[in-house]
């Protein structure tokens, strides 16, 4: 196996469902050893919970494998003191201890950077909260669909009308890009204890990721702009960008941003060049004047091809647009493969043939082979006797109920 | 050494819009000089966005190129010219990363793919954006954050309030901001590496595989020979304690009460209907979920009862979950978003702001470079000619051709 660029590096993964342990498995792609850190007998809820309605339903641990998969897995209950004092010690050879918890069970548990930190002068302390290492809502729990989606003002704004009520966000679709400002931040620090030796506080948090997420907005009302919610697409401000649909059901988008000037080709690829024929839609300037008229003219187009036609003659002609593919589109998408948006995995616990990928390519590195997340304490005694501990001192531990 | 972490290393920027750009401010962030090259008759076209937009706010400040370039120094250079050409290829020479987020077939054309950069630096780290990735069938095909990240993946088709509903549109930059941060991320990674190594690397993302990443876990249970449905409309949701509900002020709020179960009866009565706490109906997860059509009208009622702020208190005082669905306007006077470092201080009366949207990471013990306004077009042409050694002859031949303006 050829050696990864983070071979020798040692990630203590404290942390639970997403944001945070998704940025462990961005450095087990790259080859560091990352440990996950759970409670005796319960685990990360990550394990079980995200199973409901409006979840998505496999009959793999499709969550669970994504999130977790090439790390080891130790069980430890850092409520009492000897499981505690085992944590401590493997954070004197760890590089990087990530967390997510929020500021309440970090004080309860002693795991704040004030408790980590002195324990090794090299260690980077990652964490991840919901409102900011900061402020009055610092302590405040959160998820990506409260602290990122709702409050940046995202939630509000995309709808297809203003009347419309919002929409939730995506399960995990706010932590995993969560999860690489962390990663990225986590290798500034490491690059920086190239040069100084010594380790540091690295943070993010959901709000601050929705906000740059929608930070254009944000930054439009900052310097005194408005930002109103966007017109229901019979009323948008432009009929050549736009949502059609196809005679089977399916929405395109279409995007001329630069202009109108190629609108006539546009209508003969859609087979009606006769819309220019019309006064109202002659000129870009009378286009732009009718707008609401022209989106009509263009409903009827779009309405009398099939999805397949209108791909077809939109590719032919060169003209950016966009497909709302529904998720099924995905995983025959070709792309996705032969652009490493989805890796071969060949573990037959993972339950598929291809695991998404971390979204950052390095050429000429191979990522980690995937392999399933660990079970419940799966590598306790390795961990354990790695660190340095014999075998009379792991069943002491294990009588305590200290490990799992 | 200084006190910024990335002192010292210097960045060529060939790129435009905000994906490639966005990375090259991060970086600038932590104290890297980037130098954002621009065609002398070809400036970056988003420095009009603040003026055009159709989808993107209007303003008379240039907020999102300010966002998406401070900090940076500008050259203006015109590398199809041959002594322009040598002088694109003296900065890359000296420099530690280049960014680009051109389509393929046009770095193909400038002659800027990483074969060429490396021919010039072999310790570089080439970072590059592509739409689609940089492999495959349609690696040189361009796109938007729009394209290949929202309708691309099955985002946009799944972000929407009940199956039948038209999609909604993302929002300008919304997928660009964080593919900026994969690719710094990946920055990081090549530069670490090299560290270790002595080489550089060519590193990249693509807005499709930030969508798919994103989108990872319905993506993953797709895989897995699984299932996933649009969501019914909030009226009709599977978990009645997963969803949305109207306030007496005709705002939003999302509860998510899906931990410390145990705490319902407290959550009955916070609403005003303690009888729900022991009614055999609702006293379990799945028994609401069961009873969702019967749960739901209750608690649209119950949530109407009071307004958005009053809800915000009450819930946050009993510690529940949350979320209040915040109108952009109320990010201005929400004081977690200064004191949470989300947006921060800039000293600049051109910027006609007060404050700029942060990148989302800190390190604690460094400071972030203070914001300054981006380089109008060209505006350290000279300057960064200079330090690569032209001299007055020098500049006065780039000019006479028209490489530098």
């Amino acid at each position: 196996m050829s050696e990864g660029i983070l071979d020798g590096i040692r990630v203590l993964d404290v942390a639970s469902f997403i944001a945070a342990p998704a940025a462990g498995t961005v450095m087990a792609d790259f080859g560091a050893e990352v440990i996950k850190v759970e409670p005796v007998g319960t685990g990360d809820p990550l394990r079980y919970s995200l199973r409901g309605p409006g979840y998505g339903q496999s009959p793999a641990h499709h969550e669970w494998f994504v999130d977790n998969r090439n790390k080891k897995g130790i069980a430890l209950d850092l409520k009492s003191e000897a499981g505690r004092d085992v944590l401590y010690r493997l954070c004197e050879t760890a590089d990087v201890f990530i967390t997510n918890m929020p500021q309440g069970p970090r004080e309860r548990l002693r795991i704040r950077y004030e408790d980590i930190g002195p324990l090794n002068d090299r260690l980077i302390y990652a964490s991840v909260s919901a409102y900011g290492e900061m402020g009055p809502e610092a302590a405040r729990t959160g998820f990506d669909s409260t602290a990122l989606w709702a409050r940046s003002g995202m939630m509000d704004l995309i709808k297809p009308s203003p009347d419309s009520p919002p929409s939730r966000s995506l399960p995990g679709m706010g932590d995993h890009p969560t999860a690489v400002s962390l990663f990225g931040g986590i290798m500034l620090a490491l690059y920086r204890r190239m040069a100084s030796g010594k380790g540091g506080h690295v943070s993010t948090s959901l709000m601050a990721n929705g906000a740059w997420g929608n930070a254009l907005s944000i930054q439009a009302v900052l310097s005194g702009g408005e930002v109103a919610n966007r017109p229901a697409r019979e009323n948008a401000a432009s009929a050549v960008n736009n949502f059609y649909k196809s005679k089977d059901g399916r929405w395109f988008h279409l995007i001329m941003i630069t202009g109108q000037a190629r609108f006539p080709e546009l209508a003969a690829a859609l087979g009606r060049p006769e819309i220019v024929e019309d006064a109202r839609f002659a000129t870009p300037d009378a286009r732009t004047e009718n707008t609401h008229a022209l989106i009509g003219e263009l409903d009827v187009a779009f309405g009398r091809l099939t999805a397949s036609e209108i791909r077809e003659a939109l590719n032919r002609g060169g003209f950016t647009f966009g497909e709302t593919h529904p998720i099924s589109d995905v995983v025959h998408d070709e792309q996705y493969r032969a652009s490493g948006a989805f890796r071969r995995n060949k573990d037959p616990r993972g339950g598929a043939e291809y695991v998404v990928d971390t979204p950052i390519f390095v050429d000429g590195e191979d990522k980690a082979e995937p392999k399933m997340a660990p079970a419940l304490g799966q590598h306790t005694d390795d961990i354990l006797k790695d660190a340095g501990y014999d075998e009379a001192e792991i069943a002491n531990l294990r009588d305590q109920d200290a490990i799992g | 050494m200084g006190d910024s972490i990335l002192e010292g290393i210097k960045v060529v920027e060939l790129a435009t819009y905000i994906a490639g750009p966005a990375s090259g401010v991060v970086l600038a962030d932590f104290g890297a000089e980037v130098i954002k090259i621009e065609p002398p008759n070809r400036p970056d076209p988003f420095r009009g966005g603040h003026l055009r937009g159709s989808d993107a706010p209007k303003s008379e400040y240039p907020y999102g190129y300010i966002m998406d370039n401070r900090n940076k120094k500008g050259i203006a250079l015109d590398i199809k010219e041959p002594i322009g050409r040598a002088a694109f290829d003296k900065l890359v020479a000296g420099a530690d990363v280049f960014i680009t987020n051109m389509p393929i077939p046009t770095r193909e054309r400038l002659n800027i793919g990483y074969d060429a950069i490396r021919a010039l630096n072999e310790r570089i780290v080439y970072a590059s954006i592509s739409a689609y990735g940089e492999t495959g069938p349609e690696a040189g095909r361009p796109g938007f954050d729009s394209t290949a990240l929202w309708a691309r993946t099955g985002l946009m088709d799944l972000v929407k309030p009940g199956p039948d509903s038209p999609p909604a549109r993302s929002l300008p930059g919304m997928g660009d901001h964080p593919t900026a941060m994969s690719l710094f991320g990946a920055i990081m990674t090549g530069l670490f590496r090299r560290e270790r190594t002595g080489e550089g690397s060519h590193v990249s993302t693509s807005l499709m595989a930030n969508g798919v990443w994103w989108n990872g876990l319905l993506t993953q249970a797709m895989l897995c020979g699984g299932e996933v449905v649009c969501r019914p409309p909030r009226e009709n949701a599977g978990n009645p304690m997963h969803n949305l509900y109207q306030t007496r002020d005709g705002r939003w709020i999302h509860i998510i009460f899906n931990t410390n179960l145990h705490r319902w009866p407290e959550f009955a009565t916070l609403i005003g209907r303690p009888e729900l706490g022991d009614d055999a109906r609702f006293e379990t997860q799945p028994a609401r979920i069961e009873n969702s059509a019967l749960l739901i009208p209750i608690l649209e009622q119950a949530f109407a009862e009071r307004d958005l702020d009053e809800w915000v208190r009450l819930l946050d005082e009993n510690r529940f979950t949350f979320g209040d669905i915040r109108k952009i306007d109320d990010i201005m006077t929400d004081p977690q978003m200064f004191e949470g470092r989300v947006l921060r201080e800039i000293d600049e009366p051109a910027a006609g702001a007060d404050y700029i949207v942060d990148s989302p990471i800190w390190v604690e013990d460094t400071k972030k470079q203070s914001p300054t306004m981006p380089p109008e077009l060209g505006q350290h042409t000279e300057e960064v000619l200079r330090a690569i050694g032209y001299d007055d002859t020098g500049l006065a031949e780039l000019r006479d051709v028209g490489a530098i303006p």
